[in-house]
């Protein structure tokens, strides 16, 4: 299937359904206990059980998550939206244009950073797992399965691994505040209600 | 010829007792670390089942403990050891900017230490409070002032 840049085509807009209700459910519940685990490492009490509990429901997500790019519907899987250099250069070339995208899913570079997004929470849960730092009261429930000076560095690569998720989690925002202030299109709404004004050509 | 060796000698003399000091007690705090891990693990250990409860061994660990903060760990946070100035340490140059602040963590083990040999006697479900006091303490510190490894 080859799309060819909608942006160019004098087609109407049309509303659709874009997005299923599971792949809503699943975006609110990662937003939700992304944001709420950043919180907890940061400021949450010094005993970490319930930092390792909202751990545990976002490895849930993600699993339902590479699940669904595999079986779910058209708009969620990772074979529909990722797509070559070639579509992510035409894209990136008229993204600045002041005007709504009418992109029927996840546009070329927005599919890049949702597997960007997905492979760094899939490492920070996995750093997390396996981190020892040597408190005696927060051990990661795998840090036995693996050497010690291992678990001892993949502190540090937890304590990263959290700033670059904190960052990729404002540029997400900030993104979605320049289709809507400056494309002035809408992608909030669309992954409450699922409907969207799309152009699908082909 | 000689005399300026000999004077060159005298004078470095003071640089290499300093970096001597400095590696002593980049070393020093290390083996006081492991000591205190080594008690933790025991009372950790306990708390989760892991090892079996003996209430001597669990006492003894908390004397342990107690016994090692007794100690005046901030004097080992000596000029010229931060993980900037040598690449042994994970010390973070904010111990020295906070000089007050890195002791009263230190006093805040101390006292989550006090009593913990009498505390953990009695039964296996209470090591697991201790740990969490005294573990609650290390944290703290570390938050601030280690440096993970990379
Ligand atoms: C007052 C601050 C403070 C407290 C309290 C504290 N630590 Fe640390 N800890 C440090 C600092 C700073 C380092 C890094 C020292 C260095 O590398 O020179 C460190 C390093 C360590 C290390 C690594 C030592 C090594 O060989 O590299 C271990 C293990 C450790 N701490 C265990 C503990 C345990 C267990 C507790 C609580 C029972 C604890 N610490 C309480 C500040 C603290
Ligand atoms: C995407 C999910 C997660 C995020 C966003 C996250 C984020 C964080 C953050 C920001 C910190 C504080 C780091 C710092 O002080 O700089 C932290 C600490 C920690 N996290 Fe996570 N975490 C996640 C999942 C997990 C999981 C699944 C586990 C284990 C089951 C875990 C175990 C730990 C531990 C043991 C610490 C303490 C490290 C320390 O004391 O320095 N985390 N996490």
């Amino acid at each position: 299937m080859s799309r060819s840049d909608p942006a160019s085509t004098p087609v109407q807009p049309v509303e659709v359904r874009l997005w299923d209700p599971l792949l809503r459910g699943f975006h609110w519940c990662l937003a939700t206990l992304v944001v709420t685990n950043l919180f907890l490492g940061h400021f949450g009490p010094a005993v970490m059980t319930l930092h390792f509990w909202v751990g545990y429901g976002i490895i849930a997500l993600l699993a339902f998550r590479l699940v669904w790019g595999f079986v779910g519907p058209a708009e969620a899987r990772f074979s529909n939206f990722l797509r070559g250099p070639g579509a992510v250069t035409r894209y990136a070339s008229h993204m600045f244009r002041r005007e709504p995208s009418y992109w029927p899913g996840h546009n070329p570079m927005g599919a890049l950073s949702v597997i960007a997004m997905l492979a760094l929470l899939a490492a920070q849960v996995s750093t997390g797992l396996i981190s020892d730092p040597e408190d005696y009261i927060n051990v990661g429930p795998l840090a036995g399965e693996v050497a010690s000076a291992t678990s001892r560095k993949a502190v540090g690569w937890h304590h990263l691994g959290g700033t670059l998720i904190l960052i990729l989690v404002i540029l997400h925002i900030g993104i979605v505040l320049f289709y809507r202030f400056w494309k002035r299109e809408d992608l909030i709404m669309p992954m409450i209600t699922g409907r969207k004004d799309v152009i699908r050509r082909g | 010829m000689k005399i300026l060796l000999a004077a060159a000698a005298i004078m470095s003399m003071p640089v290499i007792v300093h970096a001597q000091s400095v590696e002593d007690a980049i070393e020093a705090r290390h083996g006081f670390y492991k000591m205190l891990s080594i008690n933790m693990g025991t009372l950790a250990g306990m708390a989760k089942g892991e090892i079996e409860y003996d209430e001597a061994a669990a006492s003894r660990a908390g004397a342990n403990i107690e016994a090692l903060v007794g100690y005046d760990l901030p004097s080992l946070f000596v000029e010229g050891s931060s993980m900037d100035d040598n690449m042994e340490s994970a010390a973070k140059p904010e111990i020295w900017d906070n000089p007050d602040d890195f002791a009263a963590k230190f006093e805040d083990l101390r006292s989550a230490a006090a009593g913990a040999s009498d505390a953990v006697m009695g039964g296996q479900e209470n090591v697991g409070p201790v740990v969490q006091k005294l573990g609650a303490a290390c944290k703290a510190c570390h938050d601030e002032y280690r440096q993970p490894e990379t």
